[in-house]
């Protein structure tokens, strides 16, 4: 029996399965935090996370410092309306794709006045009056609004400003 | 033929084996090689970035998933010591910095799984609100703070925690270089020679 065309097949297979795990690994760890968050919050919805703690396990490497909003962003039933209300310190507005890709991101040196942007799908049709579109290059993603809050009271603080952000579907904001 | 199937069969074991073990080693043994180093500090440029390549992709997901751009914010990380030894609970370490051309920074300690330290003592990290980007500082890295003014507590860090220096809104003339960024001294170590 030949053994040759059984090890170039072996080679052949650990090749596109090492491409293919590499491929995975950062949409799988995306798809688990799209998960962990749509759990507690829905989706096309902000949640304000918990001061970062010894405890906090939603997502590697947290920063104590600041305040986290997510929003899992979903486009499936069409463009999503996502606001970030200003801060009186450093905050940004990101948005992350399903493949973990930093597609867009603005803050406070841009927006002095808070942020309002519409998602859509890349390539489809943008929403008439939307004052500022971004293309999304997946369906679903996250949203996330960093706020700098190192200490208790400006978390607090930046709490009662997170109140006032907006993450939802443009249709049900129209209906 | 049964031979011949039950070769098939191995065949499909080793190959998917090997690619998950070839994949499991440039996510953990190679990481260093897709990062710069400035000192002991790594960084890795195409963090967050839409144009990073499949390998950075995939590391950066798996230590710093969510990471922004390096146009918004530049993430450095250190996990040895000046002697390339891991850093360790055991040991009394001195960070000291710089005024950097940043808008703000912080240096944070997270534990060898990439979370913060199982402690309580509120001093997870050191930033630029409390220390100031103005003048030369220097922060304390132990298990208890002692006499420190500005302190990061590694109780419960264990052996293998590392540092996160995270700048913010880099100014055009922010380089990077081991004499620009924080440098890290170890003071004593439990077991030493005294």
């Amino acid at each position: 029996m030949s053994w040759g065309k059984y090890v170039l097949g072996a080679l052949v297979i650990a090749i596109a399965v090492h491409f293919a795990a590499i491929y995975a690994v950062p949409r799988v760890f995306m798809n688990i935090a799209i998960e962990r968050i749509g759990a507690v919050s829905g989706v096309n919805a902000w949640r304000l996370s918990d001061r970062v703690t010894a405890t906090s396990r939603w997502v590697v490497r947290p920063s104590p410092d600041f305040a986290y909003s997510t929003c899992v962003f979903d486009l499936s039933q069409g463009p999503v309306v996502i606001t970030a209300t200003p801060w009186d310190s450093y905050w940004s507005l990101s948005l992350y794709a399903a493949n973990s890709d930093n597609f867009f991101v603005i803050d406070d040196r841009e927006a002095h006045h808070g942020a309002e942007i519409t998602v859509v799908r890349r390539g489809r049709a943008h929403p008439e009056g939307a004052s500022m579109v971004v293309e999304s290059p997946s369906e679903r993603g996250i949203a996330l609004i960093r706020r700098l809050a190192p200490t208790p009271n400006t978390y607090n603080a930046a709490k009662n400003v997170a109140v006032e952000d907006v993450c939802e579907s443009a249709a049900r904001l129209v209906g | 033929m049964l031979r011949r199937i039950l070769a098939w069969i191995a065949a499909v074991i080793v190959g998917v084996a090997l690619g998950l073990a070839s994949a499991w080693a440039a996510l953990n043994v190679g990481a260093s090689s897709f990062s710069e180093e400035f000192g002991h500090w790594r960084y890795n440029s195409a963090a967050g970035s839409t144009a990073a390549d499949p390998y950075t992709r995939a590391i950066v997901a798996r230590v710093g998933l969510l990471a922004l751009s390096a146009r918004e914010a530049r993430y450095f990380t250190m996990y040895e010591d000046e002697n390339g030894r891991p850093l360790s609970e055991s040991c009394i370490y001195e960070l000291r910095g710089a005024p950097m051309d940043v808008r703000w920074w912080s240096v944070t300690l997270y534990a060898d799984d990439n979370y913060l330290a199982q402690n309580n003592d509120s001093a997870h990290s050191v930033d630029a609100t409390r220390i100031g980007n103005d003048s030369s500082w220097t922060a304390r890295i132990s298990p208890v703070r002692g006499d420190a003014r500005y302190w990061v507590s590694s109780r419960e860090a264990r052996r293998g925690f590392s540092l996160t220096l995270r700048v913010y809104n880099p100014q055009r003339d922010f380089r990077a270089s081991a004499e620009t960024l924080p440098a890290l001294t170890t003071v004593s170590c439990a077991g030493d020679e005294p």
